[in-house]
């Protein structure tokens, strides 16, 4: 696939998305292109990534280890800064299970105004689907410098009460989260322990699009049509909703949060990284079945 | 071993489970995972009736540690052959030690999902025996 191919697919900001054929084409870039590979499976980084890619782990490197929170910007910048990533470097994360976590990691890197962010389209899936070369090097770059940010949370993260007077006035929510756990019959994945929230259900006025329909088979993006066709047709969104995601954690509701921003073009919408571990625990949160 | 020979020990058994089917005459199927997205396994007891095992098995879906440390606590049990109660004296601790704690990180509830979910079994076996035995009758 071609950019040509990502361009006829009909998006709103087409630019977020790079081909794996672009990746191939800029592995030697490292000057200004910095490739990250952000995945559910930890170990997949070592067993084999695309070559100069750097890794970036969701738990240890973008959470903080106390509190229920993002890493201060102190220690983005310090990660970054290690990564060999300045705040000019256009970041193109890929990862497994459809681009889940290296969405969920470009989402964080936006929360500190990391302005170049990209998405190398099918992502782990299809690069090893096309053959292409795999590495088990782990490269090393000069120490950038990266100031540090100001990390702002008002523009596409939100919080329980904003989320509870946005569900109140009838505002557009996504819950990308499965069927199952929509509906209240369970409180997590499906298979997984069914614990992490005391209470089952949804947040009143949800629509439920489980995340992964956003994505085809070889793990790239739908075009804008299917898209349109289940976030607009189906859940019932209309152009220049404030639209609120979520799901257990907030890192599939990113998934989410990234096709509405970038492919479908929705100019505010906001992850609610509590997600139900947040609302399914609070004490006398309203609950929709 | 070094952080690679140990990676190389997880990634070995997540790509060739030793033991991973479902076991039809199983005495217990236990389910069992991680909370967070590191996976879910069904473990798969048969007790000799004599605090030992006599067969185990699992299946189950997941990351590469949950999915290789599974296989290796499996295949332990039955190649040393640990009584029931040597299963549940199993150390979390020491297994993810074992597994190489600088490989697992923080995931550790992945890496001991198929030890825990395996000592659940265990214990569903012991209870299900006890409900089973003959009580004991008192006269008055």
């Amino acid at each position: 696939m071609s950019e040509q191919e990502i361009q006829q697919k009909g998006y709103v900001h087409p630019e977020a998305l790079v081909t794996t054929e672009w990746v191939a084409e800029h592995l030697g870039d490292t000057e200004n292109v910095r490739i990250v590979e952000s995945d559910e499976d930890v170990l997949l980084y070592d067993i084999g990534h695309v070559p100069n890619a750097v890794k970036i782990d969701w738990v240890e490197d973008l959470n903080d280890p106390i509190t229920r929170d993002y890493v201060s910007a102190e220690r983005f910048a310090e990660l970054c800064e290690e990564k060999g990533i300045s705040p000019d470097t256009t970041v193109v994360f890929y990862g497994d299970k459809n681009n889940w976590w290296a969405t969920y990691a470009l989402w964080v890197f936006r929360l500190f105004g990391h302005e170049n962010v990209l998405v190398m389209d099918g992502g782990r899936v299809k690069w090893e689907a096309e053959g292409r070369e795999m590495t088990q090097d782990v490269p090393s770059f000069p120490r950038a410098s990266y100031p540090v940010p100001t990390r702002d949370d008002s523009k596409i993260r939100a919080f329980m009460d904003e989320v509870r007077a946005h569900s109140e006035r009838g505002g557009a929510l996504v819950d990308v989260r499965s069927p199952g756990e929509y509906s209240g019959e369970l409180l997590h994945m499906p298979d997984y322990p069914q614990e992490g929230a005391l209470r089952g259900g949804h947040i009143p006025g949800a629509a439920s699009v489980p995340w992964a329909r956003a994505a085809n088979e070889d793990g790239t993006f739908k075009s804008a049509e299917e898209l349109r066709g289940i976030y607009e047709g189906e859940a019932g969104l209309k152009e220049g909703d404030d639209v609120v995601v979520y799901c257990r954690i907030g890192e599939r509701s990113s998934h989410t949060w990234f096709v509405l921003t970038y492919l479908l073009g929705y100019e505010n919408v906001k992850n609610y990284d509590g997600s139900w571990t947040e609302w399914g625990n609070a004490v006398r949160a309203p609950i929709e079945r | 071993m070094s952080r690679q020979e140990r990676i190389a020990v997880l990634i070995e058994h997540a790509r060739n489970p030793r033991r991973k089917w479902a076991m039809q005459d199983a005495d217990v199927a236990m389910p069992g995972g991680s909370p967070e997205c590191g996976g879910s396994v069904v473990v798969y007891l048969k007790g000799d009736g004599d605090g030992g095992v006599s067969d185990l098995s699992w299946t189950g879906e997941g990351d590469t540690i949950g999915m290789g440390a599974t296989s290796i606590v499996i295949e332990r049990v039955l190649h040393e052959r640990l009584s029931m109660d040597a299963v549940l004296d199993l150390d979390y601790d020491g297994f993810v030690e074992d597994l190489g704690r600088d490989v697992i990180g923080n995931r550790t509830r992945n890496a001991t999902m198929g030890l825990s979910t395996l000592k659940s079994a265990v214990r569903k076996y012991l209870k299900d025996q006890r409900a089973d035995a003959p009580k004991e009758r008192t006269v008055a």
